[in-house]
C-alpha cells in the first residue's frame, strides 16, 4: 500500500474534521477524494503530507508512520496545495530551483529538471517570467511542475483544476494520466465529478468528516443509481402533476428540475409521450448523480 | 512529532537562502530605506541635539549616543523582519506551508526566520558601524567586537518577534507589540541617555529588557568606560536569546503543524 489509514481521527477542539476514516491507496492508482466543502478532504490530505498531526488512529505512507517519519515521507511526495503558495518575488524557474534545494537536489540536476518540467507543463518560454505576470492557469501548471521536481512516488493534488479554463484542465488531465502511466500514484480532491470519473480508479466520497462510500466510479454508479437518468426542466405549475403521475418511477426533485431514474430508456417512454414539449435530457447516470444522492442537494458551508 | 531547536537539521540554511534570494531580488527596496532611520538618528541626535548637549558622562554626545544608534539599527531591523516579514510569509503568501511540505521541518523554518532576522540586523548595523567609523568617532580597537555583539542583539530580538508572530491571529496585533515593547526598548534602554537617570522602578524595567545590556556592553567597548556588570549582562543576553529562540521555534511548530 502507498497510503494506509485505519480509523483515522482529527479533532480541532470540539470540531471533528476527520472521523474514523479508513483508506487504502494502492501503488500506481489515481485515488479521488470527493465531498462537499468542509467534509474533511483537505485535512485528510494534510495528514498524509505530514503538516497536520492525526488525533488518533493509524496512518502510514510508503509503509512509514506519519508521526515518526515525516521527513522520509515528504522526500518522496509532490504536493499541489489548494491555495497558490508560489514565491511572487522569484521567477518561474527560481521557484522550482528553490524547491529543488529543499529536497537536496544537486544544482545541475535541478537546472536540467527545471527546463524539462517547464516544457512538460507548456511553460518553456516562461522560465524567466516573474510569477505575478503569469495567468491563473500558468500558476497552477507551475505548481504542478514544482511538485514534480523531486520525482515523487506519490503526488497529492488538492483541487488541481479549480477555476481553470477547459484548455488548461485538459492539459492537466493529460499530464496526470501520463504520470499515472509512469507508475506514479495520485491522490486528488476535486469538486468536478466529471474529473473524478475521468481520472480516478477509485473514489472515496466524504461527508461531514466521514467516508460514506468508496469504489471505482463505475461501481459507485452501479451501486447507487439506476443506469439511466431523464432530466426534466418543468414549469413550476406542472411539477406536482408530473411527479404525481409518474411517482412509480424512481425520482428526485430539485426546484424546477426533476430527475427520473430507470433501468432502460424505454421506461421513460410514457413520460416523454405525455409531456412531449418539456425540455429534457436523457443520459447515463454519472458520478455527480451518486454524489448528490449521497450528500444531498442542500447547500453546505 | 518532536519539536524544538535540538530537532533542527542543517537544512534550515536552505530556508535562510530562500530569504536571502528574495532579498537580493528586491534589494533596492530593502536595503536603503532600512538605513534611513539610523542615518537620521546620527544627524538628529548626534549632530543636532549633540550640538547643544556637547558632553554627557564626560564624552562628546555623538560618541555616547553611537552605541544606542548602532543597537537600534540591529534590533529594529531584526524586529521588522520577524514581525511583518515573517507574518507576511507565513499567513499571506503561505510560503511556510509550502516549505514544510518538503523534507524541511517547521522548527527549521522557525530557526531560519530568526537567523535571517539576525542577519538583516547585522547587515544594517554593520553599515551604521562603517558610517560611524568613517566619521572618526571610534578610538579603541575593541570596537571590532561590536558587529558580533550586534548580531547577538538582533538574534535576541528576532526570536522575541517571531514568538509574537507565531501567536497572533492578525497583523494588527503588532501595533501593541511595537507600542508596548519595541518602542520603549528603543528609548529607555540607555539609547540616548544613561538608564540611571530614571527612577528605580523604570530602571528595573529597563534592565529586564536585554537591549539595556547590549548597549551597556557596546558603550563600554567604544568608550573604555566600565560596564555595570559585563559578565552577568552577557549571560543575560545569551540566556534570553536561547530561551526565546527555543520558545519561538516550538511555537512556530505548533502554528504550522496543527
Amino acid at each position: 500500500m502507498i497510503i494506509e489509514a485505519g480509523s483515522l481521527h482529527k479533532r480541532y477542539g470540539d470540531v471533528v474534521a476527520v472521523d474514523s476514516l479508513d483508506l487504502e491507496v494502492e501503488p500506481g492508482m489515481c485515488y479521488g477524494l470527493v465531498g462537499p466543502n468542509g467534509a474533511g478532504k483537505t485535512t485528510t490530505m494534510k495528514m498524509i503530507y505530514c503538516i497536520v498531526e492525526p488525533t488518533s488512529g493509524s496512518l502510514e505512507v510508503f509503509g512509514l508512520d506519519v508521526r515518526a517519519h515525516p521527513r522520509e515521507i515528504k522526500a518522496r511526495l509532490g504536493v499541489v496545495p489548494q491555495e497558490n503558495n508560489l514565491d511572487p518575488d522569484l521567477s518561474t524557474c527560481q521557484n522550482l530551483r528553490v524547491y529543488a534545494r529543499y529536497f537536496g537536489i544537486p544544482k545541475d540536476i535541478a537546472a536540467a529538471r527545471c527546463h524539462e518540467l517547464l516544457e512538460f507543463m507548456h511553460l518553456g518560454d516562461r522560465a524567466d517570467a516573474p510569477v505575478p505576470s503569469l495567468s491563473g492557469g500558468m500558476k497552477r501548471r507551475l505548481i504542478l511542475a514544482r511538485a514534480l521536481m523531486n520525482e515523487p512516488d506519490l503526488i497529492i493534488l488538492d483541487e488541481p483544476t479549480t477555476g481553470l479554463d477547459p484548455q488548461v484542465r485538459h492539459l492537466i488531465w493529460d499530464r496526470l494520466l501520463e504520470l499515472k502511466e509512469r507508475g506514479i500514484t495520485l491522490l486528488l480532491t476535486t469538486h468536478y465529478m466529471d474529473e473524478a470519473q475521468k481520472l480516478c480508479d477509485k473514489v472515496l466520497i466524504m461527508d461531514e468528516a466521514r467516508s460514506i462510500d468508496v469504489g471505482s466510479p463505475a461501481e459507485l454508479i452501479r451501486g447507487h443509481m439506476l443506469p439511466y437518468v431523464l432530466e426534466l426542466r418543468v414549469d413550476r405549475k406542472l411539477t406536482a402533476e408530473v411527479l404525481e403521475r409518474f411517482r412509480h418511477l424512481e425520482h428526485q426533485a430539485s426546484g424546477q428540475n426533476l430527475y427520473f431514474y430507470g433501468n432502460t430508456t424505454s421506461e421513460f417512454d410514457d413520460l416523454t409521450g405525455a409531456y412531449p414539449d418539456i425540455e429534457r435530457l436523457l443520459r447515463p447516470a454519472s458520478l455527480e448523480d451518486v454524489f448528490l444522492k449521497l450528500t444531498g442537494r442542500e447547500i453546505r458551508q | 512529532m518532536s519539536e524544538g531547536i535540538l530537532t533542527v537539521r542543517r537544512s534550515f540554511l536552505k530556508v535562510w537562502l530562500r530569504n536571502a534570494q528574495v532579498f537580493f531580488a528586491l534589494w533596492k527596496f530593502n536595503f536603503w530605506p532600512a538605513l534611513a532611520e539610523p542615518v537620521l538618528f546620527i544627524f538628529v541626535m548626534g549632530l543636532g541635539i549633540g550640538s547643544y548637549i556637547t558632553e554627557i558622562e564626560g564624552v562628546p554626545y555623538l560618541e555616547f549616543v553611537a552605541a544606542g544608534i548602532l543597537g537600534s539599527a540591529a534590533i529594529m531591523q531584526a524586529t521588522f523582519e520577524c514581525t511583518y516579514g515573517s507574518f507576511f510569509r507565513m499567513r499571506i503568501q503561505n510560503t511556510f506551508e509550502g516549505i514544510i511540505s518538503t523534507p524541511i521541518s517547521a522548527d527549521e523554518v522557525g530557526l531560519a526566520e530568526i537567523i535571517w532576522g539576525a542577519t538583516r540586523g547585522l547587515v544594517n548595523s554593520t553599515l551604521v558601524f562603517i558610517i560611524l567609523l568613517l566619521m572618526g568617532i571610534f578610538h579603541r580597537w575593541q570596537v571590532v567586537f561590536l558587529p558580533p555583539l550586534m548580531f547577538l542583539a538582533a538574534f535576541n530580538f528576532a526570536a522575541i518577534a517571531l514568538l509574537v508572530s507565531s501567536r497572533i491571529a492578525q497583523m494588527e496585533y503588532f501595533r501593541f507589540y511595537f507600542a508596548g515593547f519595541v518602542l520603549p526598548a528603543q528609548f529607555i534602554c540607555g539609547t540616548f541617555f544613561p538608564v540611571s537617570r530614571f527612577p528605580e522602578a523604570v530602571q528595573i524595567f529597563a534592565w529586564a529588557i536585554p537591549f539595556t545590556s547590549y548597549i551597556d556592553i557596546s558603550r563600554s567597548l567604544m568608550l573604555g568606560t566600565p560596564a555595570k556588570a559585563p559578565v552577568l549582562e552577557l549571560f543575560y543576553a545569551l540566556g534570553t536569546t536561547l530561551v526565546f529562540t527555543e520558545l519561538a521555534v516550538r511555537s512556530m511548530h505548533r502554528r504550522l503543524v496543527r
